[in-house]
């Protein structure tokens, strides 16, 4: 005999239910990626700089995205989706007032609090760049906390910034040293830096890597070089956080995807001191 | 612990009355060609509790290949139900390292975020633990399950005596309810006869490294040959993952019905063995090559479940060995081959 276990008891909720949130707001970024705005109906959302959460459409599946807003705005937060897959196409498809199903918030967070006083240098990659916004926005927003701030941004083409007022926001800033550079671009396209993100290192003034805290967020080729540029300025391992992509798919540490050696990425990570995992031979 | 003694035909009398009370699914080993199975019993008479390994473990019952975890109505958000169906499931013949397995997977479901739809199902199992009594020649459980790991999930444990009889160890209240219905009597067993007829079956294979020192030796030989010469003849199919008794890896699936007005998300067994295991949405794979999923595999079992669980992560069952169409999988076989080339 079948029987079926009330999902409002409390010890026996599932893990697996999503919450309704709705679309606010929606704005093309890129050929690929959108901005989106959601509101959760009932509660903020409650996560912290560089979380994420799983977003699903019924009938189509369920896709980790980071969030990309800091912490309060209320029961709304912001991500960036890039059109990859069958979950983030129909994402795209979507239309404000059109509601997804949410999860989360999952997994580690850049620690804002505990890098108040020193000197932060964001190198963001790409889509690398939505989580890491979180902790940017906050550090701005909180400028007064924080001694230097030094965001480098690189991208594949002039056509795939994001936020591109907010880039263009943070380059005018005094308070902040904000440089950036594409892979490539054609001619009279862009007049800024060309080449990989690590061309952009000769060009910091000096930094004390003592003071100082590194956050990576990128595609998965770019750590490494990353990581080596920082060595040559004598950055300390626990000087470095990174935030790691894997294929998270549960988010619950259950489903395997995202294992990274003995650790699960959507539960121990995605955001790691590199000291902690630099070890691991799966991580970089 | 308590010791009963119970004849074959009593114990199958007994079932065969709690089967027709159809209060919880019987299931026991079952004969499926030349090989076993557990299944659902319709008679005690097709138990078939003599046998070498079973094709399936019993996580099939716990963890099913398919399994509906909500139901809704396509593109509706808020529509969303989360599904949890159980039945109460009596287990009888789990061979004791089946039972480590499963105390390994309740560990992996229950740990941290609780899985609701696995511990329910188990929460209203019964397990009755069996000692092997016929051999099987890829199992090695006596080198790697330890101590008293199967007793952490058998609410019995049953030995078979010969003569017709079985001796039935008393782990759990819930197991003495369910054996005070039938017709035992005290047992006249010395513990010595008890501890032979545990024994009676001395697995062939043997880890080549003692299972204590196994997580530091397998570190050491993260970069070893051997899984490049062992990941270049693996098909990547995936066998070895699926018949193990510690593999829970999952995907989520969305299904539409024909009328596209129903949906269900369903859990599906997937495995770290297949290709596109590790694959990120836009296509970067990072367990692209067979060699570092091959590792992968073996590494899970013999160095981070000991980190987590403080127990091996393979409970020696021998079934991937069987089942590798290489003839590559078994533990046994990667680890002589790390001795013997060094």
């Amino acid at each position: 005999m079948i029987r079926t276990i009330n999902n409002n008891i409390q010890d026996k909720k599932s893990i697996y239910l999503p919450e309704i949130a709705t679309m606010v707001r929606k704005e093309q970024m890129t050929d690929l990626d959108t901005y989106f705005e959601f509101e959760l109906k009932d509660r903020p959302l409650g996560h912290l700089y560089g979380q994420f959460v799983e977003i699903s459409i019924p009938g189509i599946g369920e896709a980790p995205i980071s969030i990309s807003s800091p912490p309060g705005k209320g029961n709304r937060f912001e991500m960036v989706i890039r059109r990859v897959g069958q979950v983030t196409s129909a994402i795209h498809k979507l239309e404000p007032g059109d509601s997804v199903g949410i999860r989360g918030p999952f997994g580690t967070s850049f620690p804002m609090e505990e890098l108040r006083g020193k000197n932060l240098l964001f190198v963001t990659g790409g889509i690398g760049l939505v989580p890491a916004r979180s902790a940017i926005l906050y550090a701005l927003q909180n400028r007064g906390d924080y001694e230097d701030i030094t965001i480098l941004f690189g991208c594949r083409d002039p056509g795939q910034r994001l936020f591109t007022s907010e880039l263009n926001e943070w380059k005018s800033r005094k308070d902040i040293d904000f440089l950036e550079t594409v892979d490539k671009c054609e001619p009279g396209e862009w007049d800024g830096n060309v080449g990989v993100i690590t061309t952009l290192f000769p060009l910091l003034k000096d930094i004390d890597p003592l003071e100082t805290y590194a956050i990576i967020v990128g595609p998965p080729v770019m750590y490494k070089f990353v990581i080596m540029t920082l060595y040559d300025m004598e950055f300390s391992d626990k000087h470095i956080i990174v935030s790691l992509e894997r294929h998270m798919k549960c988010g619950v540490g259950k489903c395997g995807h995202c294992q990274m050696n003995n650790l699960y990425v959507c539960q121990d990570g995605p955001v790691f001191v590199y000291d902690t995992i630099k070890h691991l031979k799966e991580a970089i | 612990m308590e010791i009963v003694k119970i004849s074959e035909r009593d114990f199958n009398e007994f079932i065969d009355t709690k089967i027709a009370e159809k209060e919880s699914k019987i299931v026991s080993v079952v004969r499926k060609g030349t090989h076993f199975a557990f299944d659902e019993l319709d008679s005690a008479s097709s138990m078939c509790l003599d046998y070498d390994v079973t094709l399936l473990p019993p996580k099939k019952y716990f963890q099913p290949p398919k399994e509906t975890m909500l139901r809704f109505v396509p593109k509706k958000a808020d529509s969303y139900e989360a599904v949890n169906e159980y039945e109460s499931l009596t287990l009888i013949g789990v061979h004791y390292y089946d039972l480590a397995a499963i105390y390994l997977m309740d560990r992996a479901f229950s740990d941290g975020e609780k899985d609701a739809n696995y511990l329910v199902k188990r929460q209203n199992s019964l397990l009755i633990g069996l000692y092997p009594t016929r051999f099987f020649k890829y199992r090695f459980s006596n080198s790697v399950v330890k101590g008293d790991l199967p007793y952490k999930v058998a609410d019995l444990m049953m030995i078979q005596m010969g003569n017709g009889y079985y001796a039935l160890e008393i782990v759990t209240e819930k197991g003495r309810s369910f054996i005070e219905q039938a017709k035992y009597k005290k047992s006249d067993y010395s513990l010595k006869e008890i501890e032979n007829a545990k024994n009676r079956i001395k697995d062939d294979q043997k880890l080549p490294v003692a299972v204590e020192l196994t997580p530091d030796y397998l570190k050491q030989h993260h970069s070893h040959p051997v899984w490049e010469v062992f990941g270049e003849k693996c098909y990547s199919c995936g066998s070895c993952v699926f018949v193990c008794p510690t593999c829970y890896c999952f995907d989520m699936r969305d299904e539409v019905d024909l009328t596209l007005k129903n949906g269900e998300r369903v859990r599906v067994w997937d495995g770290c063995m297949l290709e596109s295991f590790a694959t990120c949405a836009g296509g970067h794979n990072f367990r692209k090559n067979r060699a570092a999923r091959f590792r992968h595999r073996i590494f899970r079992k013999g160095v981070n479940m000991p980190l987590k669980y403080h127990y091996w992560g393979c409970v020696g069952c021998g079934r991937c060995a069987d089942a590798c169409t290489s003839s590559i999988a078994g533990p046994v076989k990667i680890l002589k081959y790390i001795e013997e080339n060094k």
